[in-house]
């Protein structure tokens, strides 16, 4: 006679697939998809120009790596003009405040650069190699502090694969305070501004970055920040981990193939966007449940065929008969 | 069984049966109600799939009815005061800020505004999974076909009621997908862009489509749909089900379980357990995040959207198909548009309600049939219906295209050009392969089957002699042999005090008493 | 439902011991035990469910205490119809769907030689009843669909855009030759349209700045792109979803939707993907004030395709 296996075992293979399917489909999605992590340190070296002269006449400010007139848009034209010695060290608004990296972190910072940078772009940071020969790579010279600041504080340079698409973001191989060093000397080869913005996000009108966020950015990064592929092997990547500094240097900036926004963009508005973009993007408010990454429909077509018509046809499977 | 002789003089069942012969005198409801509740029903478990459909469209329409209540269909605009930040102070549409009220400021709101858009996923996928088991059983064939058209027209209903209700919020999702469908309308030669402005009012975006979808959504297609499900029910019952080959059974009768207690039982049974599965897919699992995609904006976009899961093939077809527009006489073709979004779909569907025509046509076969039949014995059915089920599913893939590209880190140009090329030779690839598993199954025996054992048992001559194993427990109804209904009960309790009387009790669960 | 007749000659009683009646399970006083403590369970996650209600408490709490509870309850109904009640199998015999030969006979007469008979005799009026309710249905149709909506006549052809119109973004402000800077990017509208329905559906259009020389797209356009800025429609040629994705190293316009890609430099030709058109220019010129102006319309009819799309002008 032959003795049906008991509950216990009739349970348990079933019920095994079953968790590994909803743990996978947990990881999958609630891990969120991007490749990239950045997580730089927030603590940029404060100002040591707090007791400068405000303003001198007959100025003439460092051009401008990216070229706007409009004011208060991340050029020197802004409202407020710091001085040190005849240099301007920090202009900006009471939303941003853009600083220049300290001239004392010179010298560190090129030695910084001779071992980290050099064998790309050159002992003379313009993209020469060293058997004279121009390379690839970019030349470094008056693209403004916060450019050179942002790749490698997003982990971006010292590139991996050099010979990769696009670049990601990863875990800074230098620290905050490295990264101001090496920005510090290559600036001074061809000092320009922007400089390294420090937003003030406690007074970001949210609701008015949401809505550039939707108008500008999200056509790349999605309108939830995951990031997604663009054309011929180029990404937008997740904004899920970037720090505030970092967000008003690509802004102002246009890293790679993202466009610059310079003149387009008031200050304000710039400090709105990072202000959403840090609180509702960073930390999206998932009141419904597992997020899944904010990948949408996909996501959602993925549980409703991958695992509730599965349970439902189990359930199924288990009310009736087999013949 | 006993014959009963005589009958009863006066009827003893108690309350129960005195309000019952009372609606019987209204209603006339003896004559009929008994057949009814003694109507068999088969449980296999495929049976089951068009119940889920079932159920969780009567859950959308509860979800839905209290939806109603909060929701005002307006494009006006008005300015956002709630309790979501990056909303306040936004100038939004009506609709939009009343689906953010639900989400946030209704009680309950977000849990059944989650609950409808997951039960409306679970019917469209119940549907298909239910259409599938009817079509690979040939359920379709006559007397159903009727039966099978309105299924099939449910489905396509459905789909577009669920397009209809996810465009309600006029969020930028969703927004993008209403000005798709304009463009597809649009794109029909001559009468296109009447059409057009005839749906929507005007020129996109128009005030007038979020009211119109939301009249459509809640009233017009409902009413339908409600209509053929009940005509549907009312066909399967007067039809009777079919039901598998088997024990005991023929094409002229059925063999199941009873509508009253048993199916009912599981059937009420099964109805919680599927409001149960979409509950808690409501709680734990967010779906459509309206607050997080903002307001819709014509001039605002977000990268990779796609529809929902049953619209996902369209714009899979619309994504793959190549850029083939042709300007001649004067006029403009957009066949990039017109092709995959309008005639594709056509075809398909046409194919898919056309089904049960063109087999008899092609087999000939004009008899009644209630036997169904096993997938594998029908090859080259089985084989076009899994070929097609792969064409809509690589178009389904098709679909997000970005969102492989992004997550394997492939260019977006080869996973175009792989789709591209895979719907095309998946399907053809399908018709072969099921095509032979078929024949395969056919040739071995009682493949997939439960495996009964032999017993053999050895004489003291030596002969060996084999027998079929006694069945599993749990499974001695297996070989029991169906009978009838019957009408009346013996209660054990009363038969050992009372061996004459034979009363009738009521249908509880009979224990296994030994006499 | 079926109007079978019963004759009730002989009730048929079920012995309690028949097979058919026992439970499946093996052992229903454990079942039973077991469904009960499952239903309870289920009865008190719904009293749960009432509580986070009453306390306001998250969707996710709201949605586990109900669900659990409506599922166990199900579980328990279920379980109970299954093991505990009358195992079957039962049948029943199919009733022939169709009448005896006699009632065919009479129920095609009554159709065919009836209303055969009442149309034949008198042709000509079922032929005017039968146009009539040809033209009842006809004219029915005209009002239902043509009061919903106005005719396009050629307004799928035209935009907002005229010679001298300024060029805002979404705040209304214009935009000053020198603001932009190269690589970048802004949404534009006509003047006084950026916050209505037509300016954002149909007047959309993309501001790029390439370089500070004029950029010559096609050959006819050399005035079109001045100081390095183009314009062209944002809307896509495919199916309208509007083209914001910019990439600036690759001077690539991309639509979101369908990943329809878009050269600037060279009147935004589709290289990939299924547009089928480029994105029409819009011609600009630097107005005396510094502030970038439109020339005049498009070169052609923005958006997807339709019937009588206009090629020119």
């Amino acid at each position: 006679m032959m003795t049906r296996p008991s509950l216990l075992r009739r349970l348990v293979l079933p019920g095994i697939v079953l968790v590994v399917t909803i743990l996978s489909a947990l990881v999958v999605f609630a891990g969120g998809s991007s490749p990239t992590t950045s997580s730089s340190s927030s603590v940029l070296i404060s100002s040591t120009v707090a007791t400068a002269n405000r303003q001198q006449r007959n100025y003439v400010a460092p051009p401008a790596a990216y070229q706007t007139g409009a004011p208060n848009s991340g050029a020197a034209n802004s409202s407020k003009r710091v001085f040190v010695n005849g240099h301007l060290v920090a202009y900006g608004n009471k939303y941003i405040k853009y600083v220049a990296p300290p001239a004392a972190l010179k010298s560190f910072g090129e030695a910084l650069y001779m071992q980290n940078c050099a064998s790309c772009h050159g002992v003379a940071a313009n993209g020469v190699a060293a058997n004279g020969s121009p390379d690839n790579y970019p030349n470094l010279r008056g693209l403004g502090a916060a450019t050179i600041d942002f790749w490698i504080e997003t982990g971006r340079m010292p590139a991996a694969d050099p010979t990769s698409v696009q670049a990601p973001s990863r875990i800074a191989k230098l620290t905050h305070g490295q990264a101001i060093a090496i920005t510090s000397w290559v600036d001074s080869l061809a000092p320009a501004t922007p400089f390294i913005p420090i937003v003030n996000t406690k007074t970001s009108n949210v609701s008015n970055g949401f809505s550039l966020f939707a108008l500008n950015c999200a056509a790349c990064h999605t309108i939830t920040g995951g990031g997604d592929e663009l054309a011929k092997g180029t990404y937008a990547p997740t904004l899920r981990l970037v720090q505030p500094t970092q967000i008003a240097e690509a802004i102002r900036t246009g890293p790679g193939n993202m466009p610059r926004f310079t003149g387009n963009l008031s200050d304000k508005q710039v400090h709105d966007i990072v202000g959403y973009v840090s609180n509702y993007i960073e930390h999206p408010r998932n009141v419904g449940g597992i997020g899944f990454g904010g990948l949408g429909p996909v996501a959602e077509g993925f549980i409703t065929l991958g695992i509730a018509a599965v349970l439902l046809l189990l359930i199924a499977f288990w009310i009736g008969e087999r013949t | 069984m006993a014959e009963k002789t005589k009958q009863q003089a006066k009827s003893s069942f108690g309350p129960v049966g005195k309000a019952l012969d009372e609606l019987d005198d209204r209603l006339g409801i003896a004559k009929g109600g008994r057949s009814l509740l003694d109507k068999i029903f088969p449980d296999h478990w495929s049976f089951m799939l068009g119940e889920v459909a079932l159920y969780s469209f009567l859950i959308l329409l509860g979800t839905g009815i209290f939806l109603t209540l909060f929701y005002v269909p307006s494009s006006t605009v008005v300015v956002y005061h709630g309790s979501y930040l990056p909303l306040v102070g936004q100038k939004v549409s009506q609709a939009y800020a009343t689906s953010i009220d639900l989400t946030f400021s209704v009680r309950c709101g977000l849990l059944m505004r989650q609950m409808h858009h997951w039960a409306c996923d679970i019917f469209l996928a119940a549907m298909v999974v239910h259409m599938a088991r009817v079509f690979f059983t040939g359920a379709f064939r006559k007397p159903r076909e009727l039966n099978y058209v309105l299924g099939s027209t449910l489905l396509i209903l459905g789909i577009v009621e669920g397009f209809l209700g996810y465009s309600l919020p006029d969020d930028l999702v969703s927004g993008t997908g209403i000005r798709i469908a304009f463009s597809i309308i649009e794109s029909i030669p001559v009468i296109g862009s009447y059409i057009a402005f005839f749906v929507f009012g005007g020129n996109y975006p128009g005030p007038q489509i979020i009211p119109r979808f939301f009249i459509i959504h809640v009233l017009l297609i409902p009413l339908i749909m409600l209509g053929m499900v009940t005509a549907h029910l009312f066909l399967l019952v007067h039809q009777k089900h079919t039901q598998f080959p088997g024990k005991g059974r023929t094409e002229t009768n059925v063999v199941g379980t009873a509508m009253f207690p048993v199916f009912a039982a599981k059937a009420t049974g099964f109805l919680f357990m599927v409001g149960g599965v979409i509950t808690l897919l409501a709680g734990f699992a967010q779906i459509n995040p309206i607050w997080q995609f903002g307001p819709y904006d014509a001039s605002k976009i977000s990268y990779a959207v796609q529809p929902d899961w049953y619209m996902g093939w369209l714009d899979g077809a619309l994504r793959i198909w190549p850029a083939w527009e042709w300007t001649g006489f004067g006029y403009t073709w957009p066949l990039e548009i017109f092709i995959p979004g309008v005639v594709v779909p056509g075809l398909i569907f046409a194919v898919v309600q056309g089904w049960p025509v063109l087999e008899r046509r092609y087999t000939k076969d004009n008899e009644i049939h209630n036997l169904l039949d096993l997938p594998r014995n029908r090859p080259k059915r089985t084989a076009a219906g899994a070929a097609v089920f792969a064409l809509v599913t690589m178009m389904f893939i098709a679909s997000s295209t970005d969102v492989i590209a992004n997550y394997f880190h492939i260019t977006l140009e080869a996973v175009l050009w792989s789709m591209r090329i895979l719907v095309v030779v998946v399907p053809i690839i399908t018709y072969f392969l099921t095509h032979k598993i078929c024949q395969e199954l056919q040739a071995s025996q009682g493949a997939g089957k439960r495996k009964r054992a032999n017993v053999v048992t050895r004489t003291p001559d030596g002969e060996y002699l084999s027998a079929p194993a006694e069945p599993r427990p749990g499974d001695e109804h297996v070989d029991l042999e169906p009978e009838p209904v019957p009408d009346f009960l013996e209660d054990p309790v009363v038969v050992r005090e009372r061996k004459e009387l034979l009363s009738p009790v009521s249908f509880t669960g009979v224990r296994n008493v030994v006499r | 439902m079926s109007s079978e007749e019963r004759t009730p000659v002989a009730f048929s009683v079920a012995k309690a011991d028949d097979p058919h009646m026992q439970p499946k399970a093996q052992n229903p006083k454990l079942a039973e035990t077991l469904i009960g403590l499952v239903m309870l369970a289920g009865i008190g996650s719904l009293i749960g469910f009432a509580v986070a209600y009453g306390m306001n408490a998250q969707s996710w709490i709201m949605g586990g205490t109900l669900g659990a509870g409506v599922l166990f309850l199900g579980f328990g109904i279920t379980a109970w119809g299954k093991y505990l009640m009358p195992q079957g199998p039962f049948v029943e015999e199919r009733h022939t769907m169709r009448g005896t030969d006699d009632e065919r006979e009479r129920f095609k007469a009554a159709v065919v030689q009836r209303g055969g008979g009442i149309l034949g005799r008198r042709k000509l009026l079922a032929m005017i009843a039968g146009a009539g309710m040809s033209a009842f249905a006809v004219v029915l149709i005209i009002p239902v669909f043509r009061s919903f909506g106005p005719l396009p006549g050629n307004t799928l052809n035209q935009t907002n855009w005229k010679q001298g119109t300024m060029l805002v973004d979404s705040t209304g402000r214009p935009i000053r030759v020198n603001d932009i800077a190269v690589g970048g990017v802004v949404t534009v509208y006509p003047k006084g349209l950026e916050n209505t329905d037509t300016g954002q559906a149909v007047d959309q259009t993309i501001l790029i700045r390439v370089g500070t020389e004029a950029v010559v797209t096609q050959q006819g356009r050399e005035s079109w792109g001045p100081n390095g800025y183009v314009a062209y429609s944002k809307l896509c040629t495919h199916l309208g979803c509007p083209v914001g994705l910019y990439e600036q190293q690759l001077e690539l316009l991309v639509c979101p939707c369908h990943q329809s890609m878009f050269t600037v430099t060279n009147g935004a030709e589709p290289i990939f993907g299924p547009a089928p058109r480029p994105l029409p220019q819009l011609p600009l010129f630097v107005g005396s004030d510094g502030l970038l102006r439109a020339q005049g319309g498009y070169d052609q009819a923005v958006g997807p395709g339709f019937w009588n799309r206009e090629t020119s002008g």
